[in-house]
């Protein structure tokens, strides 16, 4: 009971503050600036952003053209005589003489003639939709219908794209069973008129935005089905793209908040009033969060309700917040002054956004796009329906790691981490050596191990879509040692911590122990959390390895009980230096490991 | 003074290296750099997958369903495509299995008959590779559709201007991303990330309560705000040089670049100097951080909406069209610049007199 009002009484102190601070002086000027904002937003959408004015430059002798290329900004257009234009022949990107365009050869000139064939298609298109006889301008009517694949899980992994199979005149046999389907009408049930309106509207879309998502998506139709062959374009579900933006962007601007909160209680060693209360430092913590995490459900909330969304887009957002604000929390512990504090929040920024964003391009096509949980915002809100599966899949490691980084921030909120100046990996160090007992070394090692697994997965999960793109060996390679070199940081950071804080603690035994605690519980809960989280796409092969042939994990031990060894044995021989060159021969035996028993290479 | 300012500098810029945390921004960088060139190779494969597989053709298995016409001859005719003729029945179920990449059904209709000719075009939802199938298909639809045209041309009124333009020049789609886009808001971004800079470096001073300290030395207050502020601006070009110098090692050529350097350094200046008023008035960093970023939102989006704006001037710079305006708007910057400068010159030296409280 006295724990839950010691929460309350931090919230509400919390809010004094922020509100006592913020009010007077920056609550008018917020309000100016939001109408500002709104303005400048109304005024930008009239005059269109003029970014790329003038990139290119056309000559023509012909007014006609002057004038209907003239109304995109992009190109510069010179009315000349054909004299001047020849002359200055170099100058322009383009020239247009007797309705014939020439290319200037350079990257410039290419990319103007595609965007000037882009602008003709969409000129053409206007006086097509003109006519009397629409079916005569535009005789062709794709009715495009999208098919749901079963997920192969197994076959993408491996990068095989559909469809490439050996040359064959046969045509592909289905395996499954034939279901019976009704053939489309030929005719278009759509009167012309309609169509012509959404003709119209589509050429008449707001072109300075739409010039850039055409970029990626070509000229979509908003309005129908039916498409004429210039509308076909990928299905890539941007517009949910921009609206998850809509929705992580608050969030972060809120975390920063508590990030500074944390922050201001270290400045001048203002925090010491709170931590001689009564409360406890978990409940300073959370009393602290609570606000915020309120807000930020809060505004999730409202644009949900603007947006007319299904509730059930907040759900995935709610472990998201709780990891924003755990590493804001320790960001706002860790940084010695506000310039870290800003690049830190910066960095983790960016690198949490990619983490969250770039998959969910991939909505729908690959697997791998559910490790980010706006994956699953964006289907809500293409009305596919999602699992509770899905949403273990996509969400436990963001609950596993703000849980984890709430812990380490709890440990560690007292006087001597708070109100101490050593540098940012000093600091990191000692942060993880207080969250590890002296006490009961070993099984702290192992639950920190076991528990560093989500964060371990977070970051090879994001090695593998940024190299998902590359070319098929060169993509393999790179993850392969780019997630050889991510879990051996990782199994050395306990070990390490502890060495360098007790180094007579760790005679010879104690560390060949530790290494194995280390190698145990990394294996542990790796293999737990695989067995949770991909259980769903590979059941029976998980549950084969985890439960029937031990043998297959024996292997997977050895390895990584030999590579924590040797880094910490370099680490009592050798310290830093001895550290670096510990790490890297780890790397390498484990990059061979993984080209010997997975890709089966030597063999 | 110069020399007062400079060591004010020196000691800034030295906090910021001792903490290693310059280091981020530039692991940042790079990070960026990488994420961005793989997201073109990504986006180009998808979108023009016979730019990676020149050596290699691709073949796609396109299922032809329903009568026979004049597009059946034109996908066949295509020879990244291959094409079977199925029964839309079990073309669907191979489509499901992934064995083909679209289906396509075409219904009895004559070319020149008074209704459209509807064709049902089956894909995989939200797929890489259907995304890449839809651009094939589409010339050939396009193709398709201006035969029929040809044969419906007496029933249109009014045909539009002919215009010939070369198609499969190897223009580049990315080429306006790079440069209308990729180019300015990765050379804006130090200028920005600076002015956050400057706000925390103030705002330390107040809240830490060193201001005192520092102005007890022969120091003046203003050679205390402008040496936070040279120690910010100097950080700018270097990192937009960085940029620079790593889109070249991409081979992506900018021409301009010391040009671009310049007008970044100039547009640095300007939002230095609004993020260090801002600073000196709040005195506090939350309050102050959070008013400049909401202006600096409202700034950029009202000079975007102006012509010859300064990031369109970067966008043109780095093409090589810019023309004789670089000049006028090079001439506006340095006034706006100018009077800045003077108006937080004199506004310093009041504000960091008087009481040192956080407002």
């Amino acid at each position: 009971m006295g724990y839950t009002r010691d929460i309350l009484t931090i919230a509400k102190w919390e809010i004094k503050r922020s509100v006592g601070t913020m009010g007077k002086n920056v609550l008018p000027v917020a309000l100016i600036l939001i109408v500002l904002l709104i303005a400048v937003t109304g005024f930008t959408a009239k005059n269109g952003l003029h970014l790329q004015d003038g990139i290119y430059k056309v000559g023509t002798n012909d007014p006609e053209f002057a004038s209907l290329f003239s109304g995109d900004t992009r190109f510069s257009v010179n009315l000349a005589d054909t004299g001047t234009i020849t002359h200055n022949q170099d100058s322009f990107d383009l020239i247009i003489f007797n309705h014939v365009v020439y290319v200037h050869d350079t990257d410039r000139g290419r990319a103007a003639a595609k965007t000037m064939d882009r602008d003709y298609t969409k000129y053409r298109s206007n006086v097509y939709n003109q006519q009397s006889d629409l079916f005569a301008a535009y005789p062709l009517w794709i009715d495009e219908q999208y098919v749901k694949s079963e997920l192969d899980f197994a076959a993408t992994q491996s990068g095989q794209q559909i469809s490439l199979r050996p040359r064959s005149s046969q045509p592909p046999q289905p395996t499954g069973p034939v279901e019976p389907v009704v053939l489309p009408e030929a005719s278009i049930g759509v009167s012309s008129d309609e169509l012509r309106a959404d003709l119209q509207q589509s050429t008449s879309r707001n072109s300075q935005i739409s010039r850039y998502t055409d970029m990626f998506s070509g000229s979509g139709n908003p309005l129908g089905t039916y498409k004429t062959p210039d509308q076909l374009s990928p299905p890539l579900p941007f517009d949910s793209i921009i609206l998850v933006f809509l929705f992580i962007f608050p969030l972060y601007f809120m975390s920063q908040f508590y990030m500074m909160s944390i922050m201001n209680e270290r400045v001048g060693r203002r925090g010491e009033l709170l931590l001689s209360t009564p409360a406890k430092p978990s409940a300073i913590i959370l009393g602290k969060a609570l606000p915020y995490f309120i807000g930020m459900v809060g505004i999730s909330a409202v644009l949900t309700l603007w947006i007319q969304a299904s509730p059930f887009i907040v759900l995935p957002l709610i472990p998201v917040i709780l990891f924003f604000l755990a590493v804001a929390l320790l960001i706002g512990m860790i940084s010695r002054s506000f310039k870290e504090l800003s690049f830190i929040s910066i960095f983790f920024s960016t690198i949490a956004t990619s983490y969250l964003f770039f998959p969910s391009i991939f909505a729908n096509i690959h697997v791998v796009s559910l490790i980010s949980p706006l994956t699953l915002i964006i289907l809500t809100l293409q009305g596919t329906a999602i699992t509770v599966t899905d949403y273990l899949y996509s969400t436990s490691l963001f609950w596993l790691s703000a849980a984890v980084l709430f812990y380490v921030g709890v440990v560690n909120f007292r006087e001597e981490r708070l109100f101490s100046q050593s540098d940012l990996f000093a600091k990191t160090s000692d942060f993880i050596a207080s969250t590890l007992s002296f006490k009961r070394p070993y099984l702290s090692l192992f639950l920190f191990n076991a528990f560093l697994i989500p964060f371990v997965f977070m970051v090879q999960l994001m090695l593998l879509v940024l190299f998902f793109n590359l070319p098929m060996p060169l993509s393999l390679i790179l993850l392969l040692v780019g997630a050889a070199f991510v879990e051996e940081i990782a199994k050395s950071l306990g070990i390490y911590s502890m060495i360098r804080k007790a180094p007579a603690f760790f005679t010879w035994p104690v560390i060949a122990g530790a290494s194995l605690v280390t190698a145990l519980g990394f294996l542990f809960g790796e293999k737990l959390l695989l067995f949770v989280t991909l259980s769903q796409i590979t059941d029976s092969v998980f549950g084969s390895i985890l439960f029937t042939s031990i043998g297959v994990l024996w292997m997977p031990f050895l390895l990584h009980f030999s590579c924590v060894l040797i880094i910490a044995a370099s680490i009592k021989k050798g310290g830093e230096i001895g550290y670096g060159i510990g790490l890297l021969t780890a790397v390498a035996i484990h990059c061979i490991y993984n080209m010997y028993l997975i890709l089966g290479w030597f063999s | 003074m110069a020399k007062n300012i400079g060591l004010i500098m020196k000691k800034d810029l030295r906090g910021l290296g001792h903490e290693r945390t310059i280091l981020l921004a530039i692991l940042l960088q790079l990070f960026i750099a990488l994420f961005s060139s793989f997201l073109m190779v990504g986006l180009t494969s998808m979108y023009d997958p016979a730019a990676l597989s020149k050596n290699s053709p691709i073949h796609y298995h396109i299922a032809y369903s329903g009568s026979d016409s004049g597009l059946r001859n034109l996908l066949v005719s295509d020879n990244s495509l291959r094409v079977y003729n199925m029964d839309l029945a079990p073309a669907l179920q191979t489509l499901k299995e992934r064995k083909v990449a679209a289906v396509v059904y075409v219904p009895d209709t004559k070319p020149d008959a008074a209704d459209p000719v509807k064709i049902t075009l089956y894909t995989i939802k939200n797929d890489l590779q259907a995304a890449v199938v839809d651009v094939k298909l589409k010339e050939q639809f396009v193709k398709y559709e201006g035969e029929l045209r040809q044969i419906r041309a007496e029933r249109i009124d009014a045909e539009p201007v002919p215009l010939e333009i070369p198609k499969n020049t190897g223009g580049n789609d990315f080429y306006e991303f790079v440069y209308g886009l990729l180019i300015p808001l990765l050379v804006i971004m130090p200028a920005i990330i600076s002015s956050a800079l400057v706000i925390d470096l103030i705002t330390e001073e107040y809240q830490n309560n060193t201001l005192e300290t520092l102005l007890s030395a022969p120091i003046s207050a203003n050679e205390i705000f402008w040496g936070k502020v040279a120690a910010a601006l100097v950080l700018v070009p270097l990192q937009a040089g960085t940029w620079l110098f790593l889109l070249v090692l991409n081979g992506i050529t900018v021409v301009n670049a010391p040009q671009i350097l310049l007008y970044v350094t100039l547009l640095a200046m300007v939002l230095i100097l609004v993020a260090s008023i801002t600073a000196l008035y709040y005195r506090e960093r939350t309050a102050a951080q959070f008013v400049y970023s909401t202006a600096i939102v409202v700034l950029m989006l009202f000079s975007l909406a102006l012509p010859d704006n300064p990031m369109n001037l970067i966008a043109k710079l780095s093409t090589g069209s810019a023309g004789p305006e670089q000049w006028l708007v090079l001439g506006l910057i340095i006034a706006v610049v100018l009077v800045l400068s003077v108006a937080t010159n004199r506004y310093a030296e009041k504000s960091m007199r008087i009481n040192q409280a956080p407002r």
